[in-house]
This record gives C-alpha cells, structure tokens and sequence, in this order.
C-alpha cells in the first residue's frame, strides 16, 4: 500500500514537472511570420561558462534585446533574425567546435561572439576558412584588427591600443613616471602592456617592473609584495575578468591603494560589481557606459533594458552584444543580400545611427582594417560608490582619435578574388 | 632581497595553511569513503554562496557556522542516494567519475540561482586591515585564516582520537570489513566521515570567499592545490595532508620571489617529483600508490 502511494506521487510529480516544462514554452512570446519567411541566422559563440562567463552572459543579454527589438520592428528585410547561442567556454578549441557545429548544424549566416582574445583570433581564423563574416563582440587583441586581419572579420569592442591610450597621459601627468604592471599571461594582456610600453618610453618614464600572472591565479600576495619593494608611482593591472577583482581586492586588503596610484587600461562594470565597496578604487578606461549626459536614445534603452532584466544595468558586454547585432542587420539592409562579399561591403564604412550607437560621437566601422571607431569613456571609481553609479566618465574621446591608423596597426587587408 | 624572501616565505605559509585545510576534507573522504571527490570544489563554492546569503540574516559569524552545516546536509544526501551505491566497485574510477559530474551540475546550479556575475562575500571591518605597515601582507584575515586552520586541525584529530566514531574512522580506515563484523554500522561510519569532509570544504569555501570573492568557478582553482597536498604528503595520511599543504604553499611563496610567473607551476613540479622519487608521500601508506 505505502508502495502503491509513493508511486502516485512521483507520477503526480512528473507530471507537474512536464506540465511546467510545457507552459515554460509555451509562455515564450513568438513573433507571428509567414512560414515561407525563413529566419536570417546569427550564431553567437560567447562563453556562459568558465571565468569570462559574467562578460560573456552580458553580451549574450545585450544581443538578445536587440534580437527582441529588431523582430518587434519587422526583422531583417521582413525575414525574422533568429540568434543562436552556444558556449565557447573562453576556450578557443572549444569556439571552433561551437563555431563548426553552427555552420553545420543550424546553417547560419553570420558569425559573432567571443570574449578573449584567443577565442576572438582562432574564431577569426575559423570564420575565414568557411567564408563566413564573423563580427567579434568582445576580444580586444590588436592583432585582430591588425597583423592577423582578415577581410571577413569586424570587431565592435576596442583594440587594446585605444583601451592603453585612452588614459595613459592623464595617469602620467597625475601620477608619475616610474609604472610597475601586472599583467595577465596571454594575448590580451601581453598586447596591453607592449602598448603602455610603447607610450611610456615615448613620453620619458620607466618601468619598475612587470609581472606576469598567469590565468586564473588566486592569489596576487607575493606579486604585491613585489611591487612594495619596488615602489613605483603607478601600479598598472592589465589583468581580465576574476583575475582583476581578486587582485584589487587584495591590494585594498593589504592597504596599497592608498600609497601607489593603481590604474590600468580596461575596467567593466561587472567587475566593478563583484568587488567590496573597500576594493572600488582607481582609473581606467571603460568601453561604453551606461550614464551620460545628453546622449540621445540612451535613456530609453538603459529603460527598456533594464525592464528586461529585472533592473540589471547595462554594461560595456551589453552594448558590445546590442550593437553587433544590429550591425549586422544594418549592412546586410545596406548589401541587400545575405552573400558574405556583399555583406562585407555593407559593413566597411557603416556608421552606427544614434539610437545604436547610443554615444555622442558617431562610430564607424572603419573600411581599412574593419575596427570599429567607438568612444573611450577614461574615467575613475569613485570610493565608496554604490551599483549601479560605480564610474566617474572624466571624458568621452571619440575611437578615431586615439586608434592606430591600419597601416600603423599592421593591417593589410587582402580579398578573395 | 632577504626580507623579500623573508615577506613572500610567511606570505607562503598563510598560504600553505589555507590549502592543508582544503586538503583535510578531502583526505578524510579519500580515506574512509574511498572516494576521489572531484565535487569538493564545488562543495566549497556552495557553501560560500549559502554564507554569502545567509550573512544579512545571521552576520558573518553566523554564516560561517550554518552553511557549512547546510554544506554538509547536502553531503549527507548525495552520499546516501548516490556514493553509497558505488561502495561496492573496488575501482575509484566509478567514484570519481560521479563526484566529476557531480561538480558540473553543482556549478550550473549556482550558476543558475546566484548568476554568473562574481559577488563579494562581506568580512568583519576589523579583520579586514593590515596589522602593521612594514608586515602589510599580514592582514587580520589571513591570520584568521590561519588561526581557523590550526583550530580545525586540532579539533579534528581530538576527534579521531578521544572519541567513540574518531576511533572507529581510524579503525575503518585500516580494515573496514574487521570492524564490519564486529557489529559497527559502518554505512552510518562513511555518512558521518563523508559529512565531516564536506563541513570542512564548507568552511575552507568561506574562508576563500573572503578573500577571494565568490563566483560560480571558485571551486575549479581551489580544488587542484588540495589535490596536489594529498598527493605531496601521502595519500591516507591526515598528517602528511596538512603538511603537504605547509610545503606547496611555502615553497609557491618563495618561488615568487625569484621568478613569479611561476609560482603556481612549481606546486605540480613537487607533486611530479614526488611521484617518482617517493610514489606515497611524505607520510602515506605503503601500497596505495607503489
């Protein structure tokens, strides 16, 4: 008999479970399309797990409004876009995987995503070899837009270049000559430092030291101790995701802020969040922020956002995510055509309209080397701030002024005949 | 340099004191459950998210005794829905094999109910300070840390001493079917040593989360030094555990100071040497891995 009894209750159980599963999907709201209107395919490989899962779920948010959005408008001309996502992991092997499954599988037409830079290069890479555009939301290499450029490849985040001398002559002035970095060991942080290199002995400092950490280390004490031995005026942390809140951390835990300046070129706002109100401190570049004055649309997209995600703000991720998207829907409106040569053409020279650019300058995709011109926003933490409020924008530099013009970043761009 | 080197060998021994007390749990549960498990990480990283949200209500203090507690009624569970079905398989590959998966869906779980996004886990103000400006890298915490490490340590091999299921772990652990026989429930034995591991994951969880900060992967970085301190001071050994930790966490601090890049790097050339040159450990059982 109690058999009897446990058995009807783990069949009612099932069933409420396949009942809730059921109405779970149902409850998601379809736009209404002819059937013979096929959807226009993104695939997007970002990384929902591993250490950049927090950048990669932001831009995945990002692009899912604009998917939202641009389906609420009429799609793509009149096609639905329908966005695909798939988890890169930050692991590059684990991107071409993804990024092959996608072409294979779901037959998209374009490709974008990637959060580090690694992942950005080998799906670069990846993208070329299948003929496919591939627009990079997130990895800031130089080499992408640079060196290794490729005549499929855009990218709507910044190079490293522009993230460095974004704020470079303000913490030089401010603070001193004598730079000690830590920096992360791999392509990013490897590209950061050459460049604050570059700038530093162009303007007459020094360096009085460097380190390397590797991904993913813990713990930054014995790094610490290093640069109080050395006593430099600017502790610049090239470092990414966790690895930058765990050292600030730290650094604020051992009473260092408040004897050596601490900068460094990128900071985001979900790093920011994750850190203890002790631990907000310091200047840096952001990419894109969510408060400014007088911008046009900006207020209503930070709305309609956040009415979205339950009052999250955006961030940098989000915009990366919000604009690729529509980037894409804009030069394939302006190519009139799905064909990736005329897609690409349609890409070279776009500049962003003010309700996606959502910053005063106007960005554009430059034609040369396929990097976005989008603003700096240098700036510093104000102490003890409060989410969302966290970053003080000392100035908003328009991307043309403080990028590397394609020759001088490395880029000679070559089409297939 | 000598008081660099002097700076980053203490800095090396608070460090090593975190990682022997990752270490114990895991080599309580190695021992009498005969379980690698790969899921401690994770078990970590839970309980950190359960004292992160439990500190509004209960304060720092409070957290640090319920969600390992919590922590472990989880253990409690798994063990006896799960592990205990995989006692009877001599290979621990099985075990493993579980606790891995096991490790995957905790993360999504945490992923999934706190989010991707890292969060701070709030420690006391006092302890959150350096004790003085030459020995910054003394801060309060690390101290207590320490200070949490010893007291556990201590707490535990009393325990294993002086008490009735202390007595009978140890006597499990050397021949589990002998005290079998002699009328000990020794599936109550294994849930109740499996619990005391994961308590004491919880707690080394928290400890990290203070310092380091919550996020989904907490658990992937802690777990690999614990491994390597079982393995430097013998698999069985509780002593050699924590003082495999002791030695990975001094001899990282030290490497720092000549060459930092790598200094997580030498923890796993200890462990390879130590595989060739003495297979047990420091203090491990013969046997186990000879």
């Amino acid at each position: 008999m109690t058999n009897q009894s446990a058995l009807i209750d783990r069949r009612s159980v099932l069933k409420a479970g396949a009942a809730a599963g059921i109405a779970g999907l149902l409850a998601t709201p379809e736009p209404t399309w002819a059937a013979s209107e096929k959807p226009i395919k993104i695939g997007m490989v970002d990384p929902i797990t591993s250490i950049f899962a927090a950048l990669g779920h932001s831009e995945i948010k990002g692009a899912k409004f604009a998917e939202e959005e641009i389906n609420k408008k009429g799609g793509i001309m009149s096609r639905p876009l329908q966005l695909i996502v798939e988890d890169s992991a930050g692991s590059p092997g684990t991107a071409i995987d993804k990024a092959k499954r996608l072409v294979a599988r779901e037959k998209i037409n374009f490709l974008m995503g990637t959060v580090n830079s690694a992942a950005s290069l080998a799906v670069s890479q990846f993208a070329n070899q299948h003929n496919m555009l591939f627009l990079c939301t997130g990895g800031h290499v130089d080499a992408l837009t640079g060196t290794n450029c490729q005549w499929n490849t855009f990218r709507t985040c910044s190079t490293t270049w522009m993230l460095t001398a974004g704020d470079f002559e303000t913490l030089f002035d401010k603070f001193g000559k004598s730079w000690y970095f830590i920096t992360t060991d791999y392509a990013f942080g490897h590209a950061e430092q050459a460049d604050y290199e570059k700038q530093l002995k162009h303007h007459g400092g020094t360096m009085a030291g460097s380190a390397l950490a590797p991904v993913g280390t813990t713990d930054f004490s014995s790094y610490l101790i290093e640069v109080k031995a050395k006593k430099p005026k600017v502790l610049c942390l090239l470092l990414a995701g966790d690895d930058q809140v765990n050292c600030m951390k730290q650094i604020a835990q051992f009473g260092i802020d408040k004897e050596i300046a601490v900068a460094g070129a990128l900071i985001e706002l979900e790093q920011l969040q994750s850190l203890p109100e002790n631990a907000r401190y310091g200047w840096w570049t952001a990419e894109w922020y969510w408060k400014q004055p007088n911008t046009p649309h900006l207020d209503d997209f930070v709305k309609a956002y956040r009415a979205k995600y339950k009052g999250e703000y955006p961030s940098a991720r989000s915009w990366f995510g919000y604009a690729s998207t529509y980037a894409i829907k804009l030069a394939v409106e302006r190519a009139k055509s799905l064909d990736t040569m005329k897609v690409v053409r349609g890409m070279e020279g776009l500049v962003l309209p003010p309700e996606v650019a959502l910053q005063p300058n106007a960005p554009m995709y430059r034609a040369a080397d396929h990097q976005l011109m989008l603003s700096m926003f240098p700036g510093h933490v104000v102490k003890g701030a409060k989410y969302p409020d966290l970053f003080d924008v000392s100035s908003i530099i328009p991307g043309e002024k403080l990028a590397l013009s394609p020759a001088a970043a490395g880029c000679k761009m070559t089409y297939p005949s | 340099m000598g008081l660099l080197l002097l700076f980053n060998g203490f800095n090396g021994l608070i460090q090593g004191a975190f990682y022997a007390l990752m270490a114990l749990g895991l080599a309580l549960i190695l021992g009498l459950n005969n379980t690698i498990n790969f899921a401690q990480g994770a078990f970590m990283a839970l309980a950190a998210y359960f004292s992160f949200t439990l500190t509004p209500y209960v304060g720092f203090w409070g957290g640090l005794i319920i969600a390992p507690l919590l922590a472990g009624a989880l253990g409690l569970a798994i063990e006896t829905t799960l592990v205990r079905r995989l006692y009877n398989r001599k290979d621990p590959i099985y075990t493993l094999l579980l606790t891995f998966g096991l490790a995957f869906i905790m993360q999504d779980m945490i992923r999934t109910i706190w989010g991707a996004q890292g969060k701070p886990l709030a420690i006391p103000q006092f302890l959150n300070q350096p004790l003085s400006s030459t020995y910054f890298f003394l801060t309060g915490y690390r101290l207590f840390v320490v200070g949490v490490a010893l007291a556990g340590t201590a707490a535990l091999f009393a325990v294993l001493r002086f008490t009735r299921i202390g007595i009978r772990i140890r006597a499990g652990n050397s021949d589990l079917e002998t005290i079998s026989a002699l009328g000990v429930n020794i599936y109550l034995l294994r849930s109740a040593n499996f619990v005391i591991g994961i308590v004491f994951a919880g707690v080394a969880g928290i400890l990290a989360a203070g310092q380091l900060g919550l996020n989904p992967n907490m658990g992937d970085a802690l777990i690999m030094p614990a491994f390597v301190a079982i393995v430097v001071g013998g698999v069985g050994s509780l002593v050699g555990s924590l003082l495999g930790g002791l030695i990975i966490g001094l001899a990282s601090g030290i490497t720092t100071a000549f060459y930092p890049a790598a200094s997580e790097v030498v923890i796993y050339i200890i462990m390879g040497v130590m595989l060739v040159v003495r297979p047990r450990g420091l203090m491990g059982q013969e046997g186990l891995f000879e």
